[in-house]
Parts: C-alpha cells; sequence; structure tokens
C-alpha cells in the first residue's frame, strides 16, 4: 500500500495529502455557509435553502471521499508515529464522528435533530487535524 | 432548468472554484520542494560536479 501512495504520488505523499486535506478544509469551511442558508439563518436572495441544502450534501459526499483518501495515505506510509500521535487521535475520532454524522442523515437513527451539533463536531474535528499536520507544514514554509 | 436547479449549480460552481483557489494557495506556498523537483535540481548539480571534476583532470593530465 505504501508503495502505491508513494508511486501515485510520486514521492510527494505529504504535499499531495497536505493539498487535499486543505481542500477538504476550505469545503468545510463552504459548508457552514451553506447550512447557514440551509437552516434559513442566513438569508441570500441569490440561493435558497433547499438547493443550500442539496449542494450541502454533495458537497459533504465529496468531502467524505477526500477525507478517506487522505486517511488511508496517511495510515499507508506513516502509520501511528509518537511525533503525530495528537493528529492520529484527532483523525480517528473525526473518522468516527463522520461516520455517525453519515448514518444519522441516511438512517434518521432518531438523532435528524442533532445534525447541525455532528456538522460542527466534524468541521471542528476537521480543523483541528489539518492544524496538527498540514498547518504545521505550511507554517514551516513548505 | 428551474429556478432552484440554477442556484444549486451556482452554488457548486462557487464550491469548484473554492477548491481551484485553494489549490493555488497551496502550491504556491510549497514552491519548489517537490519530490520531482528536488531530484532534478540535485541531479543537475551532481552533472555539474562531474563536469568540474572532468576538467581538473584534464588540465592535471595536460600540465
Amino acid at each position: 500500500m505504501e508503495d502505491l501512495v508513494e508511486s501515485l504520488t510520486r514521492g510527494n505523499v505529504t504535499e499531495v495529502k497536505v493539498l487535499l486535506a486543505s481542500v477538504a478544509l476550505a469545503l468545510g469551511v463552504y459548508q457552514l455557509f451553506l447550512m447557514a442558508v440551509g437552516y434559513g439563518k442566513l438569508r441570500l436572495p441569490f440561493l435558497a435553502s433547499r438547493p443550500a441544502a442539496r449542494t450541502h450534501r454533495a458537497v459533504g459526499d465529496t468531502i467524505l471521499v477526500v477525507v478517506v483518501v487522505v486517511s488511508v495515505m496517511c495510515l499507508a506510509v506513516y502509520g501511528f508515529d509518537e511525533d503525530g500521535r495528537s493528529h492520529g487521535i484527532a483523525g480517528l475520532i473525526l473518522g468516527g464522528v463522520l461516520a455517525l454524522k453519515v448514518a444519522v442523515v441516511r438512517f434518521g437513527l432518531g438523532l435528524g435533530r442533532v445534525l447541525p451539533l455532528f456538522g460542527l463536531a466534524v468541521f471542528a474535528l476537521l480543523a483541528a487535524t489539518w492544524l496538527m499536520s498540514a498547518g504545521d507544514f505550511l507554517g514551516e514554509g513548505g | 432548468m428551474g429556478e432552484h436547479g440554477r442556484q444549486m449549480l451556482g452554488s457548486l460552481i462557487a464550491a469548484a472554484i473554492i477548491v481551484a483557489i485553494t489549490i493555488a494557495i497551496v502550491t504556491a506556498k510549497f514552491g519548489s520542494t517537490s519530490a520531482a523537483e528536488r531530484e532534478v535540481r540535485e541531479e543537475r548539480l551532481e552533472q555539474r560536479e562531474e563536469a568540474r571534476e572532468e576538467r581538473q583532470e584534464q588540465r592535471e593530465e595536460g600540465r
């Protein structure tokens, strides 16, 4: 698996990982905006709540795929090393909360009312995981 | 396409623009530190060093 990731990224595993994680985080910020419109907290003349909620779902699916790809790259190449323990723990919790949120969106599970909290938790964990890895890397100047 | 369809398309295009801007900013931050570019740079340095050594050897042989 490690060789596959290395060859797919042509040896730039960290750079590709940072890029994908940054795209996921940027889309995460956009998700907050979309749901603010979707829940009617933000009223805009050019975007109604229904299309905003639909786009939120589509962008959310995209983020999910990106997060899974980044996680696989991360685990395949770096595993759980001492240096990135907190990043790994944040990533694991993010995976769990994201899976739970998807389950609630698809099957309800009687937790529909707390869906916004799940969304906020996913964003906070995504930001924390990004800060502990990609943010550090970009802060060092690449 | 209805009004909602147009709005959804617009918001998806906005998402694509956000992705493009993020990619541009992050890759600009990387600069020329990618492994492929590093390899090319190292190869060029090695070639220069070899050429210098060759010239030096030729000069020494000429003496």
